[in-house]
């Protein structure tokens, strides 16, 4: 693969459309046909190829845009970052092989970590050197982390770690993980709770796979049989340094895969000029609930573009956002969710003598509604974000005042 | 603080005094007084026309006010007509509040009939082959259909031999329609956000089994649902008055569509937590949902429409 990686990364200041143009034209010159899930040369990244294609987009001023430039990033806005997510929602490519590290790993290292962390970890996530994967659900605590039982002990100047963690996406392919452990006993519930950036190549970590409903081993589980790691290897102090990461997650939850809405809408499309290019799934579109479930869907993408784009403007004005990323979260779902089932029934009237478009399409939504599954799980179950939107942004009480 | 110093919220705090004074007296004609004496009807009106000349930002939260508290009077109607109508002597009259106007959102000049909202307007906005024309409805035939909202009845009005006031040509018609569905879908969320407040505050009062009902699971998910929508509805409703990084406009009829069934169902919930109580006459709940379901009415057929320019845009 060649990429247009001597790119002059432009000022933003010069116009509201510049950096979105400019992610535009460079993203549509440069991603390769068979990335893209609407070709008919369409083929699985291997993480190598992932791995090149997403260290040219950094290269080009497409990933890292609002970290420092002290640590590889380009010190810019959430307005350009925003702008960046649109274009590449409205492409469809694969999904970021290093989202962990960028949206999760890299903001908590920056908030909690040391100068010598900062420096070591950040610029080689950006530049696609490292993975990571993120250790804090246990067989026994997943959205209740205080009952983690994943523990540490101080040694000196090490800690000894043993515990389980489970549904680790990309643990096999992981540098790094960032682990979330106590220091305690159960009985401290949220107390002692202290993180790690553990190297997956410490003796003790075994990763085992797990199969998931769409074929993949795309999660594990990770266990943790006597790891010993360096003081140096701790992310902040007990307690100090998961507080602040709570306080960057809940700011991660409303900021990453900004792209999810225009993404949405890329594949509505990709969807409709499967169904335009076949004779028979053609007529389906001229059926007036199918066009109503259409209506429908475009509306639902534009109100989410609506609160993606009213959290920037909001952390952009210094105010404060709150526990808001369960709305977005939530109402992506549960729509994506649907979408996937909608796609699915246009899909399945897909045969052997169907446009080579349809059957492309075929299997590619047929994929996308078995991953969909797992869509109103991952990052907090509908069940958690419908509790906290009733908590923590709505306020109901539980008892009488 | 001088207009220029002027934000749209402070303005909402405004409207909320006059739509609450003006609920207070149930006729129409004191309706319009009252609002346009408080600047509502002529917010977006040029100064001129007696008008304060803001843009559509200062008319969301009037019509927010306007669906929240739910005031029987089609004011983003009139605030778009008295803005529209510039330097003309209707204009005026619809920003002074003399006269009301409202628009037929089902229905040509060219049909025999046209059906509007509020029957007890003086003036209508119908669409024809050129634009939409401006007629008078004193003494056109009508018919009132009652049976969705019989206090404020859906009207059947006669076009023929109705007399144009007013003309729109083809390009201010559209631009018409496009700040209407802004404004109708603010009204819509306005509804929703008021019904959703009363049930919020209802729940956390209401005790059972010794503890508020909000206390409940079942019932604080489906309240998160409805704040969901809600909060969908003002995002996508927020967006269309931005251009995007480009300056293109957005198109506004998915936010509208969008806001009726999100409101629809946030009401019909609503009333549904309410228990027995929601089911009365009494609790004015039911009014905010007939006031939508004319909406939906008038709008039956947007998501299809949007639906099917979407699918042949691609």
């Amino acid at each position: 693969m060649h990429f247009d990686q001597h790119v002059a990364v432009p000022d933003p200041s010069a116009g509201p459309d510049i950096y979105r143009r400019h992610a535009r034209e460079w993203l549509g010159k440069n991603l390769p046909d068979f990335m893209r899930s609407d070709s008919l040369n369409w083929r699985a990244a291997t993480l190598a190829e992932s791995s090149e294609w997403e260290a040219a987009m950094y290269h080009a001023g497409l990933a890292g845009m609002t970290w420092p430039k002290a640590y590889g990033g380009h010190g810019l806005t959430l307005r350009e970052h925003l702008a960046v997510n649109k274009e590449i929602g409205a492409l469809p490519m694969p999904e970021s092989v290093s989202s962990i590290g960028k949206e999760l790993a890299g903001p908590i290292i920056m908030t909690v970590g040391t100068e010598a962390q900062k420096q070591s970890f950040l610029p080689a996530i950006l530049a696609m050197r490292e993975y990571w994967c993120q250790g804090f659900s246990e067989p026994d605590a997943g959205s209740d982390l205080a009952r983690l039982r994943t523990k540490a002990v101080q040694e000196g100047a090490h800690w000894r770690i043993n515990g389980q963690k489970i549904w680790t996406s990309g643990a096999a392919k992981a540098h790094y993980c960032l682990l979330l452990t106590r220091t305690g006993t159960v009985a401290d519930k949220h107390r002692g709770l202290l993180m790690f950036a553990v190297p997956m190549s410490t003796p003790g970590i075994r990763v085992v796979p797990i199969k998931s409903i769409d074929g993949k081993e795309s999660f594990a589980e990770v266990f943790f049989d006597d790891v010993v790691v360096p003081d140096s290897a701790r992310l902040g102090s007990p307690d100090e340094g998961w507080s602040a990461a709570i306080r960057v997650l809940s700011i991660e939850r409303a900021t990453n895969r900004m792209y999810r809405p225009w993404r949405f809408e890329c594949e509505l499309r990709q969807l409709i000029a499967a169904c335009k290019s076949d004779s028979r799934l053609s007529q389906v579109l001229n059926d007036g609930y199918v066009q109503r479930r259409v209506g429908d869907l475009v509306a639902e993408i534009d109100g989410l573009k609506g609160l993606v784009e009213l959290t920037v403007e909001r952390l952009s004005k210094g105010e404060s956002i709150g526990a808001r990323g369960s709305l977005t979260k939530l109402y992506w779902s549960e729509c994506h969710q649907a979408f996937a089932s909608f796609a699915l029934s246009l899909v399945s009237q897909v045969g052997p003598q169907s446009s080579p478009l349809a059957r492309r399409a075929q299997k590619a939504f047929t994929q996308a509604y078995l991953f969909s599954r797992a869509e109103t799980i991952y990052a907090g179950t509908t069940e958690v974000q419908l509790d906290v939107i009733a908590q923590r942004v709505m306020n109901l009480p539980k008892d009488l005042a | 603080m001088t207009m220029e110093d002027l934000q749209p919220e402070e303005f909402a705090q405004a409207a909320d005094a006059a739509i609450t004074d003006a609920l207070s007296h149930q006729d129409p004609r004191k309706t319009a007084e009252i609002l346009a004496q408080a600047g509502l009807c002529g917010v977006m009106a040029a100064e001129a026309d007696g008008g304060l000349g803001l843009d559509i930002s200062f008319a969301l939260p009037i019509v927010h006010a306007a669906g929240r508290l739910r005031l029987p009077f089609p004011l983003a109607e009139q605030i778009l007509l008295a803005h529209t109508l510039v330097d003309t002597t209707e204009g005026q009259a619809l920003a002074s509040g003399e006269r009301i106007a409202t628009i037929a959102w089902q229905g040509s000049l060219n049909d025999a009939w046209i059906r509007v909202d509020h029957g007890n307007a003086d003036w209508v906005l119908v669409a024809d082959d050129n634009g939409a024309v401006l007629i008078d409805i004193e003494g056109l035939s009508r018919e009132e259909q009652p049976t969705l909202d019989p206090d404020h009845p859906q009207t059947w009005i006669a076009t023929q031999d109705a007399r144009v006031l007013a003309r729109l040509d083809s390009e201010s018609w559209p631009a018409l329609q496009r700040q209407a569905h802004i404004l109708l879908a603010e009204f819509a969320n306005g509804a929703a956000e008021g019904a959703l407040q009363e049930t919020a505050n209802y729940m956390a009062t209401r005790v059972q089994f010794g503890r508020p009902l909000s206390a409940k699971q079942a019932v604080r998910h489906l309240l998160a649902r409805m704040r969901l929508l809600q909060e969908v509805s003002s995002a996508a409703i927020r967006r269309t008055i931005h251009t995007d990084e480009f300056g293109q406009t957005r198109d506004t009829r998915p936010a509208l569509a969008g806001a009726i069934a999100n409101a629809a169902f946030v009401i019909e919930k609503a009333i549904h937590l309410h228990g027995g109580m929601g089911f009365t006459w009494e609790l004015p709940l039911h009014r905010a949902l007939r006031a939508v379901r004319k909406l939906s009415a008038a709008f039956d057929s947007l998501a299809q429409e949007n639906g099917r320019a979407y699918i042949q845009s691609v």
